[in-house]
């Protein structure tokens, strides 16, 4: 089976092999002698023979950790539902939200016809007000929200159809 | 000093403004009560409290606004003291007037200096009359049919501002005249929404403006003293992220002058407890912005320099006793620099995050003070203000506080929800920080510093060493491997 995980935006396929006091490293990201010990409450990263300490919490797919000053987030990538994920995205005609945040005023209904740069939607997020404009002519298809209501990052905010 | 005419301090606040109260109140023997809505279970003040007030509300931030229910559960615990914090009721007039006439002690100033602070309007004539300096403005009350003529004729660039606005909140600059009235139809929106009150006054921008504060605490026997500036220059959307004092720009007789120009607004206003005068500073010259009346964010630079708790003095001053310092008494030492670490990513346009908790290690070290608003296991939605924490260092001079700053962030442990620590680190790692050289529109002229830089090879071979070691699948498969050599050398032989 093979691994692979997003770091930093890059998928980096890894995998390990027993060494004799811990693993050798091969992959996109290189090679090396790595293991990681627990000492005294702390975790700390071997690699090529150096040690520092690291601070890693595993939370489903995700893998939070600070390391070197940084803090990083890594995610496990599993092939089958890479696949899925891409065939769902493609081709949606839709606005997203940029950030987390609160619907304002819904400006426009299913059916609509809009013109580009007609406001569809104000939301707010942090103090800052952000107008949704149409991004084509079109008619509106449907709309995922209403005003107060607060959605996440990458939510459904409405949806165009081209004029037909 | 004699004893309180209260033992039991009610905080109306949240976060790590109601830990850093909490901390205070109890090192003077006041039992704490803090106040919370549910949303804040597992926040670190809820622990550090003697007792928590659960108060309702159909969101957090209208529990925490819901003065009534707040003053009934000071009286229902036993409370002779309310602290409004920073935010929330505490530049609320009508709540400062309904906690007096509850018969408990408001710790912050009268309800007569918060209306006139209050009202951006009011407070500039205010001090403009008392021959303070304030930058070239135009109100809306004074004839709205000629608003917008009367604000062409200051000349661009513009600040439109809300007039009962505060912390940033519907503030845009025009450049472009031509602008001028979406924009002010769009300010006044915001306004609206947010203060209930649309009223509009614009006023010359400064380019380039650097944003410097003075503290002030003044006790109910006439006294008034300055705890010296803050410099607060490095904003995004007009919020501070970083905060320092002394400013490394003014000189020995600009500080003397800006200081006392705060002290001297506070006198004129028969100011009590603590406050802060805002200016806003470009070339020698310094603009009266707004008063603060409460204890802001910041208050801890000033804390770490002048070896003073402003808390204490606050509560203290509430409770009728003179400050007991006077101007001479106040000395400052060293450097100290504040750093808002917020749930938010700097890559995408400092848009918040949200997450949970999963593990938290404050830095420590010589002159580090975090303070702390979150807890493990604690969730971070954006239902409030983005602040998790405040890392405050002090150091003998400015470059030994960016240098213990870094070293105390690169020490900071947060994971679960993506924060703004390495951006932190990289602002103070810029050469402009570093020679002072900032103003309030830096960020904005600096975007490089928000990208997120890619790790380098020597980080992504750590990086995939540790996602290998902690994934159980992987090693099971590296260490099914000798296991199989093993058994297959065996029945060879």
């Amino acid at each position: 089976m093979r691994h692979a995980f997003d770091i930093a935006g890059t998928e980096t396929e890894v995998w390990l092999e027993r060494a004799r006091d811990g693993y050798r490293l091969g992959g996109d990201a290189g090679r090396a002698l790595v293991a990681l010990l627990h000492r005294g409450g702390n975790t700390l990263l071997s690699l090529d023979g150096g040690e520092e300490p690291v601070h890693l919490v595993l939370d489903g797919e995700l893998i939070h950790l600070h390391v070197a000053g940084g803090h990083y987030t890594l995610r496990h990538l599993d092939p089958a539902r890479r696949f899925a994920d891409a065939e769902a995205g493609g081709g949606a005609d839709a606005a997203r939200a940029p950030m987390p945040g609160t619907v304002v005023r819904v400006d426009v209904a299913v059916g609509d016809h809009v013109a580009t740069g007609d406001p569809l939607v104000v939301i707010e997020s942090m103090k800052l007000e952000t107008t949704i404009r149409a991004w084509h002519d079109g008619t509106v298809s449907a709309v995922h929200v209403t005003a107060g209501q607060s959605f996440e990052r990458d939510a459904v905010l409405v949806t165009l159809a081209a004029e037909a | 000093m004699s004893a309180l005419p209260f033992d039991t301090l009610l905080v109306a606040n949240r976060g790590e403004i109601a830990l850093r109260i909490i901390r205070t109140a109890r090192r003077m023997g006041l039992r704490t009560v803090v106040a919370a809505h549910g949303a804040d279970r597992g926040a670190p003040a809820l622990d550090a409290a003697d007792a928590v007030a659960w108060i309702e509300g159909a969101t957090g931030v209208a529990a925490y606004l819901d003065s009534a229910q707040i003053i009934a559960a000071a009286r229902r615990h036993g409370a002779g003291a309310i602290h409004p914090g920073y935010g929330f009721l505490s530049e609320n007039a009508t709540f400062a007037r309904a906690v007096a006439a509850a018969g408990l002690v408001f710790v912050g100033p009268t309800p007569e200096a918060i209306d006139l602070m209050g009202d951006k309007i009011r407070a500039r004539s205010f001090v403009a009359d008392r021959g303070f300096p304030v930058a070239p403005s135009a109100t809306e009350d004074e004839d709205p049919g000629t608003f917008l003529d009367r604000a062409r004729a200051l000349g661009g660039p513009l600040l439109v501002k809300p007039s009962a606005g505060g912390g940033g909140k519907g503030m845009r600059i025009v450049r472009d005249m031509a602008l001028l009235e979406q924009e002010v139809a769009q300010a006044r929106s915001e306004g609206q929404r947010y203060f209930g009150d649309g009223r509009l006054y614009v006023e010359r921008f400064v380019e380039q403006p650097r944003h410097i504060e003075v503290q002030v605490m003044g006790d109910a026997h006439g006294t008034v003293v300055h705890l010296g500036e803050r410099e607060c220059s490095v904003q995004r959307r007009f919020q501070k992220i970083v905060e320092e004092t002394p400013s490394p720009v003014l000189t020995f007789e600009e500080r003397q002058r800006i200081c006392e120009t705060a002290a001297g607004i506070a006198r004129a206003a028969g100011y009590r407890n603590a406050g802060t005068v805002e200016f806003i500073y470009g070339r020698g010259d310094f603009y009266f912005l707004e008063m603060n009346t409460r204890l802001q964010v910041e208050h801890p630079v000033t804390e770490m320099v002048t070896g003073t708790d402003l808390v204490e003095m606050q509560i203290r001053v509430a409770a009728g006793e003179s400050l007991g310092v006077s101007q001479a008494d106040i000395r400052h030492e060293g450097h100290a620099i504040e750093l808002r670490v917020y749930a938010e990513s700097a890559a995408r346009g400092f848009t918040p995050t949200t997450g949970r908790v999963l593990a938290l290690r404050q830095p420590g070290g010589e002159g580090v003070r975090f303070d702390q608003g979150v807890a493990e296991g604690q969730r971070i939605t954006t239902a409030f203000d983005p602040m998790l924490a405040k890392l405050v260092v002090h150091g003998p001079d400015r470059a030994t506080a960016i240098a213990r700053a870094r070293r105390a962030l690169a020490n900071t442990v947060l994971l679960g929800c993506e924060t703004n620590i390495a951006f932190l680190d990289r602002l103070l790692a810029h050469p402009a920080f570093a020679a002072g050289e900032v103003h309030t529109g830096w960020l904005d002229a600096e975007p490089a510093l928000a990208a997120e830089p890619v790790p380098s090879a020597a980080i992504r071979l750590k990086l995939a060493a540790i996602a290998a070691l902690a994934t159980r699948a992987i090693r099971d498969d590296a260490d099914a491997v000798p296991a199989l050599h093993a058994a297959i050398g065996a029945w060879r032989n």
